[in-house]
């Protein structure tokens, strides 16, 4: 904790540290009512993890689904929220969420020039069995932002490596899904990249970036990173940054000091305490340090979880030679929501339904006492010739060599088995049986192909069953598979809900808020689906800025 | 698909830059996003070279073929994408340099307002990661005793169903790249020939 300077380099009313979807919420409306706010933000860029997801924000019975004539209500919302947090977190922090998320959405849709709309066709991840589940339209995403409207920031808000660069939801969707990509429609693709139409996270970050720091003049200040908070008297009333030459940057917070820096991705020492994660890398640029988690606890912030069954893990891989902002870019793995493609773990066995990850999450962790091992950590993606004549891999179409020191390739199973390491009859075994029911569009064993979200998302409609196809065709191939992450974790600061942060004691941190993912997934506790990450760092952001300024929620 | 031209002037001999040229190790580390490259006879070469399009960067081998040495006033070459779906071709021309103006060879093609304004930021970032060619303010001037224009053309045809994105991706770069190209084998020569 820095002591308070004789003098501030700056005085405002708030300050956000992390300029993703929680800190330019935050500062937006807290502009609105009066507050002089301003952006600190560590990355070169603006927009935070925002920028480098799908953008869309999941809420139930949204007004857009209303225009579409799409039904829905928000109790149905509550029970399907009810569904995933399977009793964990906070019932509270759920109630504050649930009735907060449309007024919130709708505020920077009204105030601050969003133009969001509801994406139909793809459902619910648990649609149809869970409560209250829907087949369409609660997810929100952004129309084309206009990159060029940023002006000076044009170039300096984060654009993303990992989403298909000016494609919109439902065009994703029309022109067959991921498992479809090589007949995507390319040539519009490369005129909105010339003409810097943003889409998915990029276009969602875009409007609010813009409305933040052009339309209301937020000062922004990239490659600042905040290193401590200064309090006084028990009330956090600036913080101390860096700037880019090493020297501090004191900037004084009459109101508060939000912290919106997301998660501890890329910190291997958080990642190995709070995750059991010795090998997990950032699929998101490393800037995910978990600073909240080490200002917030120097001044007596407590620390709150969730099961480790969130969206902290998923299965990837790094192609050889691919990097992003100066370091290897890690990509999530969906390949095997297509047919054709298994994983296996170490042992040579499946163990998931390889198409949603939730069902892979918990089971990756699986502990087998008595042997005293992982099994299903570290598992291969396991391909045929089918599979490399349809569908890509990362982003090298069919057809196109696969990088090199990255794919195993064998003539058989066997050998494949061989080289990978893997014990061949069982490996053999394994394929034998998952083809069987394959040929018929099954999978008895784990149900592959039974989710319509993972059958919309990856699957190929041109299949009986879109996530199901046998492994039959030579050459086979193996990828060895590594944890990634994507910035949300099991571990956060404890907050109540004003989005404050609690001490350890159990009462507020005067002037200190948390948001996005730097604040414990209490209000979505046991489980997870799409969009709400960016529902909870705009509802709380919003809920936060008013606070800050005096007129709570 | 994504076609540049520069050209560029020098106070040195055609036969001085032609020797420097035909030389290729004398200039492969000028080359935005050199890596690496191996010179398997006087025609062939295999070269590596980290593509960056901003967000996303990505090494890519390419293999080239000279298919014109004409010294000392032209060079022309394909290129063909080992581990990405990518041909093209490219031309270095020199002669001697007689107008009195300082304009370049060829006129660039007319560009819309945005086309400039994207290529001046391009231009501004890849100097930011490759920093910028250092040439004596005169030494891109009018006549002297052996005075050359040193013109340097290259196509890249992406292939494959994304081309037309890669396209777009790599289209801003191009220019940037060509003219550092050419700015970089003559200030280097410049140096090398006391030119300020």
């Amino acid at each position: 904790m820095a002591a308070r300077p004789a003098k501030w380099d700056l005085e405002v009313d708030l300050v956000c540290v992390g300029s993703g979807l929680g800190g330019t919420s935050a500062a937006i409306v807290a502009t609105d009512l009066g507050l002089r706010c301003a952006l600190l933000e560590k990355a070169p860029k603006l927009g935070g993890l925002s920028a480098f997801g799908g953008g869309e924000v999941f809420v139930p019975a949204n007004r857009h689904m209303t225009k579409l004539g799409l039904v829905d209500s928000k109790e149905d919302g509550r029970r399907y929220v009810e569904f995933l947090a399977m009793g964990y977190g906070s019932g509270a922090h759920r109630d504050k969420w649930l009735a907060t998320m449309h007024e919130a959405v709708e505020y920077y849709e009204d105030k601050a020039g969003v133009r969001w709309k509801a994406c139909q066709g793809l459902p619910d991840y648990y649609y149809p069995d869970a409560p209250g589940s829907k087949g369409s339209g609660r997810y929100l995403s952004v129309e084309l932002f206009d990159g060029k409207s940023l002006g000076e920031w044009q170039q300096k808000t984060f654009l993303t490596p990992i989403m298909p660069m000016g494609a919109l939801h439902e065009e994703m969707y029309e022109w067959g899904g991921l498992a479809k990509i090589t007949s995507w429609n390319f040539e519009l693709l490369g005129q909105r990249i010339m003409d810097d139409q943003r889409t998915f996270g990029p276009g969602m970050m875009g409007f609010f970036v813009k409305a933040a720091v052009v339309d209301r003049k937020i000062p922004a200040f990239v490659e600042t990173p905040v290193r401590e908070l200064v309090a006084l008297n028990g009330r956090v009333v600036g913080v101390r940054a860096e700037k880019k030459d090493g020297s501090s940057f004191f900037v004084g917070a009459s109101r508060g000091v939000l912290l919106a820096v997301g998660g501890y991705d890329h910190n291997k020492d958080m990642a190995c305490m709070f995750e059991d994660m010795h090998d997990w890398h950032g699929v998101f640029p490393a800037y995910l340090d978990g600073d909240h988690m080490v200002m917030g606890p120097e001044i007596g912030a407590a620390i709150a979880s969730v099961p480790p069954t969130n969206l902290a893990l998923f299965w990837g891989y790094q192609i050889p030679g691919e990097e992003s902002e100066g370091r290897p870019l890690y990509r999530s793995s969906w390949e095997c929501g297509c047919p054709h493609a298994i994983w296996v773990n170490q042992r040579g066995e499946r163990f998931c339904d390889e198409s949603f990850y939730k069902d892979y999450q918990p089971r990756a962790r699986y502990w087998d006492g008595k042997k005293q091992e992982q099994p299903n950590l570290q598992p291969y993606l396991i391909f045929d010739g089918n599979y490399r004549e349809r569908y890509p891999l990362g982003s090298f179409m069919p057809g196109q060599p696969l990088p090199e020191g990255m794919v195993v390739q064998a003539d058989t199973p066997r050998e494949l088995a061989a080289k990978l390491g893997l014990d061949p009859d069982t490996f053999v075994r394994t394929l034998e049986r998952f083809n069987q029911y394959a040929e018929k569009g099954e999978d008895p064993d784990f149900g592959k192909g039974s989710l319509p979200w993972a059958v919309r998302l990856v699957g190929d409609l041109s299949y009986p069953n879109p996530n199901v196809g046998p492994l039959s065709k030579p050459p086979y191939h193996g990828v060895k598979l590594v944890p990634v992450s994507v910035g949300i974790n099991s571990h956060g600061l404890k907050w109540n809900t004003d989005a404050q942060v609690l001490h350890v004691r159990g009462e507020p941190i005067p002037g200190l808020y948390a948001v996005g993912n730097s604040a414990a997934l209490l209000d979505l506790g046991g489980g997870y689906q799409s969009g709400t990450s960016n529902c909870r760092a705009i509802t709380w952001g919003y809920v936060a800025g008013r606070h800050a300024a005096g007129r709570p929620v | 698909m994504p076609e540049v031209e520069y050209a560029t002037t020098a106070r040195l001999p055609v036969q001085t830059i032609w020797e420097f040229v035909e030389e290729m190790d004398n200039w492969a580390r000028f080359v935005v996003g050199y890596q690496s490259h191996d010179k398997q006879s006087d025609t062939d070469s295999t070269w590596v070279l980290k593509g960056d399009v901003g967000m996303l960067a990505r090494t890519v081998k390419f293999a080239v073929h000279i298919d014109e040495w004409d010294g000392p006033s032209r060079v022309s070459f394909s290129l063909e994408g080992l581990n990405e779906p990518m041909k093209g071709s490219g031309t270095f021309l020199l002669e001697p340099f007689e107008d009195t103006s300082l304009a370049p060879a060829a006129a660039p093609p007319r560009k819309g307002v945005f086309a400039r304004a994207l290529e001046a930021i391009a231009r501004f970032f890849y100097r930011l990661r490759h920093g910028s060619p250092q040439r004596a303010a005169s030494a891109n001037a009018g006549p002297a005793a052996g005075t050359s224009r040193l013109t340097f053309r290259l196509r890249i045809e992406p292939g494959g169903p994304m081309a037309p994105m890669i396209s777009a991706l790599v289209k801003p770069l191009l220019q940037p790249a060509a003219e550092d190209l050419a700015n970089q084998i003559l200030a280097t020569l410049e140096r090398r020939h006391g030119i300020q």
